[in-house]
């Protein structure tokens, strides 16, 4: 997918780094590093259904919370959480795990399991999700490497709402899948670094 | 201490955990360090607090004193009562924080000199600070339940701190016979974790239910209300039953006191025997606060609620459970959030800094059975000095989540705490 600039984006940007240091604001490692109890010390996720968050873009960060905050985005508790900040607040937090570094979980998974996932992938997922789920940018993620738990989980809720899925054309494709379809392409994902 | 001092002390201390790490971490080889900073408590709170503090700033000498070789966690222990873990899984070592370039050191604090700024341990060792923090959790208050005392509570176990207590309780549970009565008795607010009790006579019932399925779990409260009461009432009819029975406080379940001889606990209208009995004790911030004149009249520690510097002496900073934290609850996250509100706080004090603006975050997830999970969040900020939750933010699951969504917060639930403990010893 291509990169799109989004005026809205740049302009909070601007605003929480010019007024990051004045009082009353509060820092964005501050905001941050309340979310490492859950997602692991900056963002790096220890397991296994809990995603890892750091190195994502930016862009799909501040916009994936700030769905959550709307209810835009499905969540068993992001929702409840994200509610407590103000956009300029999501968008220091964005910011501050776009600059972490992504890591790997270091799981491989069976080569069947891959093989069908990735067969999978390369009809149905690959032209969004490029190089094998590696490739991310302010319009989706990087999944290369994430948790196949979460993976598993976030392609489940999609299949449930299906359509309503965001974006449809995904959710259309989701909807179609069987359990051991969607567990093999978490695994796949996963078992890609 | 002086270097040669703390090198001298090293070597006479009986364990001193990653000593050999001391000489070379790069922090502490540098020039004079920035300040000294002793962290004391090697739980919840402390850990964070020594490892966020040397993220911060790597000049600050960071020294983190526990008198116990391991931390035992209390999260999760109650899934120890009901069999689907073991206590080893809660076992953690300080080894990751000694490669990050913290001095740990096995020693338990006895005095504390807020004037001259040094504490000492029962080994005699004495450490100098610039500040302190503690992190000593919860004490019990022995005077509260009539014949309740350390003793007694050897034969009939709180396990409201895990290990040995936890066992003991485990090993009650295994010898009683089917058709018997568990009794918890749960302590009046405030008090560590407040969904603990109700997440427990779960847990014992989900053992019950495959084991002994004619006993009953009788919950006695002090209070006429508890944390995710709705969730768990749901939650404990729809896997139990009517096993589990809670009596309210105004409904006689405030427990006066016990007598050991026949296992009863004694209530203001009706007493209640039992084959297995569970008195929780009230509580109060961890001895050690209360020893160096940290805690006011309700025998917890009043602090800046901006910076967690105690009100009573500014350079002694108290966090977690012995804290008085506005809002927030006793919980491993609130430990956890306020450990780093602290150390950000005291980072930039250091550094003459202007102290930077906090921000609180609180999440308990408890487990009514396998498969079967529930929790509460909240978010917090600083308002005129104290700390409140946000509002629009947090509350509880929703109570008409389907079977799938408790089990993927199950699954969150564990999750939680595999991130928690990597958090504080990684
Ligand atoms: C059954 C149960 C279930 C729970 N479940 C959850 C849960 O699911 N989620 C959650 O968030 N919280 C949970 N909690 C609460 C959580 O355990 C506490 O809130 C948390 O431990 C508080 O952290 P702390 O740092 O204040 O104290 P602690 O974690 O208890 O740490 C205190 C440390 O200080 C040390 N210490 C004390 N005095 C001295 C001294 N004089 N010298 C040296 N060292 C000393 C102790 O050995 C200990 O290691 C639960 C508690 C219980 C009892
Ligand atoms: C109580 C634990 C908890 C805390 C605290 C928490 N999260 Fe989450 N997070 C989750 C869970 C669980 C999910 C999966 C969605 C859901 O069910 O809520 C998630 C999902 C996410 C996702 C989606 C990942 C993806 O691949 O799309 C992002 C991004 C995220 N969280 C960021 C954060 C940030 C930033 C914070 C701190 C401000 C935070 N979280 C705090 C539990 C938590
Ligand atoms: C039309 C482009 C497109 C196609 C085709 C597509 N995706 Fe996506 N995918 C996206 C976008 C965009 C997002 C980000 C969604 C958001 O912002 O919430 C996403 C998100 C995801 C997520 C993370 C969801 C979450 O809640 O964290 C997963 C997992 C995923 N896709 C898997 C797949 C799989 C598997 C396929 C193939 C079956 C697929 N996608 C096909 C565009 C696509």
């Amino acid at each position: 997918m291509k990169d799109r600039t989004r005026p809205s984006l740049l302009a909070l940007g601007l605003m929480a780094s010019l007024t990051a240091s004045a009082a009353g604001v509060r820092s964005p490692g501050m905001l941050a590093n309340t979310c490492a109890g859950c997602h692991g010390t900056l963002g790096a996720s220890a397991g296994e259904q809990m995603p890892s968050i750091a190195g994502m873009d930016n862009g799909y960060l501040f916009s994936v919370l700030s769905d959550y905050k709307t209810g835009l985005r499905r969540s068993t508790i992001m929702g409840r959480l994200m509610k407590g900040y103000s956009d300029q607040e999501i968008w220091a937090i964005a910011a501050f795990f776009a600059e972490q570094p992504w890591v790997s979980t270091d799981r491989v998974a069976r080569a069947d399991q891959i093989r069908v996932g990735r067969e999978i992938h390369e009809r149905q997922c690959e032209s969004c999700h490029e190089d094998a789920g590696r490739a991310q940018d302010d319009d989706s993620p990087r999944m290369a490497g994430q948790w196949s738990g979460y993976l598993n989980y976030a392609l489940e809720t999609c299949r449930d709402i299906g359509r309503r899925c965001h974006p449809n054309k995904m959710g259309e494709r989701v909807m179609a899948l069987s359990d051991q379809e969607i567990e093999a392409l978490a695994r796949f994902y996963e078992s890609e670094k | 201490m002086t270097d040669v001092q703390r090198r001298a002390f090293l070597k006479s201390s009986a364990v001193a955990l990653g000593a050999a790490m001391l000489g070379v971490s790069p922090g502490m080889s540098a020039a004079t360090p920035k300040a000294r900073v002793l962290v004391v408590g090697g739980g919840f709170g402390g850990t964070i607090a020594a490892k966020y503090l040397t993220m911060a700033d790597p000049l600050i000498r960071v020294t983190l004193i526990e008198k116990d070789p391991v931390f035992l966690s209390c999260a999760m222990s109650n899934e120890v009562l009901s069999g689907e873990r073991d206590l080893k899984d809660l076992t953690f070592n300080y080894r990751g924080l000694a490669r990050r370039g913290i001095a740990v050191v096995q020693d338990e604090i006895q005095e504390i000199d807020p004037v001259a700024h040094f504490i000492r341990g029962t080994s005699g060792n004495r450490y100098n600070y610039d500040k302190l923090i503690l992190s000593p959790g919860v004490s019990f208050r022995w005077d509260k339940i009539d014949g309740l005392t350390q003793e007694v509570a050897e034969r009939f176990p709180h396990a409201w701190k895990a290990g040995p207590q936890t066992l003991k309780l485990r090993r009650q549970l295994e010898g009683m016979e089917d058709g018997g009565v568990f009794i918890i008795a749960a302590p009046p607010n405030p008090f560590r974790c407040p969904p603990g009790p109700y997440e427990r006579a779960a847990q014992v019932a989900h053992y019950f239910k495959q084991h002994k399925p004619k006993s009953k779990i009788l919950i006695l409260d002090a209070k006429d209300a508890f944390s995710k009461q709705g969730l768990f009432q749901a939650g404990w009819k729809q896997h139990y039953g009517d096993m589990i029975e809670w009596v309210s406080g105004a409904a006689g379940g405030s427990v006066e006191g016990i007598d050991p001889k026949t296992g009863t606990l004694i209530g203001p209208v009706e007493d209640f025997p039992g084959q297995v009995i569970n008195p929780i004790p009230h509580q109060k911030a961890g001895a050690l606060a209360e020893l160096a004149g940290l805690t006011d009249a309700s025998g917890w520690c009043p602090v800046d609620q901006r910076t967690f510097a105690s009100t009573l002496h500014p350079d002694i900073h108290v966090i977690g459970d012995a804290c008085i934290a506005g809002a927030m609850p006793k919980s491993g996250y609130a430990a956890n959030s306020q450990a780093k509100v602290c150390a950000a706080a005291i980072a930039a004090a250091v550094s003459g800094m202007p102290t930077p603006e906090p921000s609180y975050v609180n999440t308990c997830y408890s487990l009514i059975a396998p498969g079967h999970g529930i929790s509460v969040a909240g978010v917090y900020a600083l308002a005129d000095g104290r700390i409140v939750e946000v509002e629009g933010a947090g509350g509880v699951s929703p109570s008409d989540a389907d079977a799938r969504i408790r089990a993927v917060e199950a699954r969150f639930a564990h999750d939680w705490f595999r991130n928690i403990t990597a958090d504080m010893f990684t």
